[in-house]
């Protein structure tokens, strides 16, 4: 069995009134670096096809181009001037099942075609959901929040998708997702039912939506050439009554962007989790540094006051992938251990203080000073010293 | 009044509150050691749903796909909104499931509830899995608009509309709130932002009202409780459980530690002169005179 009846990725681009969403460009970068890589080792010339919705778009076609696209798709069109997932999902499901646009992409796979290979949305408030009613409607398999991408043949032996024989799956996507915890690593396949006994069943396009941040976009080349199609969406009357009334900008919860210093907190505060953050919102104050956290404190692993809780731990203060990346001049990073999520969001900072007892703490790798010792000590003592400092620089 | 009829679907999860959570040494969840609750993000759906029954009037029934361990959380959400319905979908069939697996089986359990959904509710996401992908893809299964990060919503019951407000997080601008309007039936995954509140001391009545009665229920919660396995749901077993998943976790490894990208100097936290030195350390990354 082949799977030749799957061509291309396609990459969902996001776009507010427009303005292209960085990750838009970091997918395409991906999506290129692993293509290039792909029709090389597998002699075929698959594109990379970016696909965009929205209305009066069609001039971002060529920075699509330009950061490593080899095909646009553009519905244009006024109905889908916001933001809509019933909307959205069925016009980006029609461009995926579509005939007549594979032609225009690559006209000598086309007649065999019946889905993309692999499709990459964003991780983030559009992409998330949107990626799961398109994968739902597609009757395809979607990993998410993935922070690294690999195309290979693998053996596998699985006792339902195989019924235990070994069967190479043939270009398989390993999507890679980091867990709660930011510890472990999870290698998510997309995979055909190909067990007699159950099952036999395609699964295309292998999908996900990926972290933003997690990729690097390539530099835009004036110089990339590619082609641009047109789309006319159908859009039912029923689908058009949901309306999007309103749609305005908020300022940020915390602003982390004024603040010079950053003192963040971890699961380290655990032993008295409400005297501790009050230690740390005292010395924070001392420093006039805004307060952040790591992604774990945002989950109601501590109990504490009402409004301790709903001041700290909150989703808007999180440092790393899931939330904020910041890169003050100093930054302080008390009982974090150093997962790699949350590394990614403060590793360009100026200066980086790490306050922890244990030695092995992958933050020790991506600080300048280890201060090793418990916070409830350490802290007290900081602070007694700055005090000092700072009347000696007053005097 | 025309009682809306509402869904809302739950989960039993990993309790990270402290005392009942437990970490292996490598920072990992310990899962045997850790105890189970009905998820914070469900939990914060069935106080949306409360809010309908308050403010609306409306019959509330629930629905977890688990073992008999979930009774506990389907429990706890009972007493959260009053429900007057509890479903446990519980098959070893289902077992395995990734989320469009897991939504099938939602999906059919919620057309088994009494009567056709109005609105269904579901969290933002769970706390131990964190795709998000399970609410929307039984959304889009059922046929209902689905309304993602919802921070609050109000009905028109004679339009028979929802009008909710969205937080669009999104990385590169500032934050969003989109308010959009839907005609019934919808299905909304609540935001962990959102917070209900009764303007009225008539509506603050009628809450405290439910909540005695929820009380009551949840004590016998099992008076209400119905179990369905995959033929009592009429479920199609290629679409359920590892059958009817397309993805599989290939492997699982720990995240390989980062470069070392800086050369810590490790000084000791309780030595007087280490202290004098980092906080010297520190001014000077601020040049000195940037703390006041």
């Amino acid at each position: 069995m082949t799977k030749e009846h799957y061509r291309h990725v396609y990459v969902v681009i996001e776009h507010i009134d427009g303005e292209l969403l960085p990750v838009s460009f970091e997918m395409l970068g991906e999506a290129r670096r692993l293509f290039d890589d792909f029709n090389r080792r597998y002699d075929l010339n698959e594109k990379v096809v970016a696909v965009i919705l929205g209305h009066n778009i069609k001039n971002l076609s060529e920075t699509l181009i330009e950061h490593g696209a080899d095909a646009v798709v553009v519905a244009d069109h006024q109905d889908l001037k916001d933001l809509i997932n019933t909307i959205h999902t069925k016009v980006i499901s029609q461009i995926s099942l579509s005939k007549e646009i594979a032609e225009k992409i690559e006209p000598n796979y086309s007649q065999e075609f019946k889905k993309p290979r692999y499709m990459f949305f964003a991780a983030d408030s559009i992409g998330r959901h949107l990626s799961s009613t398109v994968l739902a409607d597609l009757d395809s398999g979607l990993a998410s929040d993935v922070n690294k991408l690999v195309i290979s043949d693998l053996d596998i032996s699985h006792f339902v998708k195989t019924g235990g024989k070994r069967i190479m799956y043939k270009k398989t996507l390993e999507m890679y997702r980091v867990d709660f915890s930011g510890f472990l690593w999870t290698t998510i396949l997309c995979l055909d039912n190909r067990n007699e006994k159950l099952s036999i069943r395609e699964y295309s396009p292998q999908s996900c939506n990926v972290i933003p941040g997690a990729f690097k976009p390539l530099k835009p080349d004036s110089k990339r050439s590619g082609v641009v199609i047109d789309f006319q969406p159908k859009v039912s009357d029923d689908d058009l009554k949901i309306k999007v009334l309103s749609q305005k900008f908020v300022e940020d919860k915390v602003d982390f962007d004024s603040y010079n210093t950053v003192v963040s907190f971890g699961r380290g505060i655990h032993e008295a989790p409400e005297k501790n953050i009050k230690l740390i919102e005292e010395f924070a104050k001392q420093l006039g540094a805004q307060i952040g956290i790591s992604l774990p404190i945002s989950k109601s692993v501590f109990s504490a006051s009402p409004t301790i809780s709903s001041t700290y731990m909150i989703p808007a203060r999180v440092i790393g992938t899931s939330g904020k990346e910041i890169s003050p001049m100093l930054y302080v990073a008390i009982g974090i251990s150093g997962a790699m999520q949350h590394v990614s969001g403060m590793e360009e900072s100026g200066f980086i203080i790490a306050i922890n007892p244990d030695e092995n703490a992958p933050i020790k790798n991506v600080c300048d000073i280890f201060l090793k010792g418990r916070l409830e000590e350490v802290i007290p003592l900081l602070m007694e010293e700055l005090k000092i400092q700072q009347q000696v620089v007053q005097a | 009044m025309t009682l809306l009829n509402i869904a809302v679907v739950v989960k039993l999860e990993p309790d990270f509150s402290e005392g009942s959570i437990s970490y292996n040494p490598d920072g990992t969840l310990n899962r045997s050691q850790t105890k189970s609750t009905l998820g914070p993000h469900s939990k914060i759906a069935a106080q949306a749903a409360f809010y309908a029954k308050v403010k609306y009037g409306a019959k509330i029934s629930i629905g977890t796909m688990s073992g008999h361990i979930a009774n506990s959380a389907l429990q706890m959400a009972m007493e959260t909104c009053d429900a007057e319905v509890l479903h446990l979908y519980n098959d070893k069939i289902f077992a395995g499931a990734d989320t469009i697996g897991t939504a099938e089986v939602l999906k059919k359990g919620i057309e088994k509830m009494d009567g056709k959904m109005d609105i269904v509710f579901s969290g933002h996401r769970a706390t131990d899995g964190e795709t998000g992908q399970t609410g929307p893809q039984i959304a889009w299964k059922l046929g209902f608009t689905f309304l993602g990060n919802v921070i609050s919503y109000d009905i028109n019951l004679e339009k028979r509309t929802v009008t909710a407000k969205r937080l669009l997080s999104l990385r590169g601008i500032s934050d969003l709130i989109q308010e959009i309007e839907a005609p019934l039936p919808v299905f909304i995954a609540i935001d962990p932002s959102y917070k209900y509140y009764f303007s009225t001391a008539s509506l603050r009545l009628t809450a405290e009202k439910y909540q005695r009665e929820a009380h009551e229920r949840a004590n016998n919660y099992k008076d209400r409780l119905q179990t369905f396995d995959s033929e009592e749901l009429g479920a199609d077993k290629t679409l359920v459980g590892l059958v009817g998943s397309p993805t599989i976790v290939y492997d699982v490894q720990r995240v390989p530690q980062g470069k070392v990208i800086r050369h810590a100097e490790i000084l000791d936290g309780s030595n007087p002169e280490h202290i004098r030195k980092t906080v010297t350390a520190m001014r000077e990354a601020l040049n000195a005179m940037v703390i006041k």
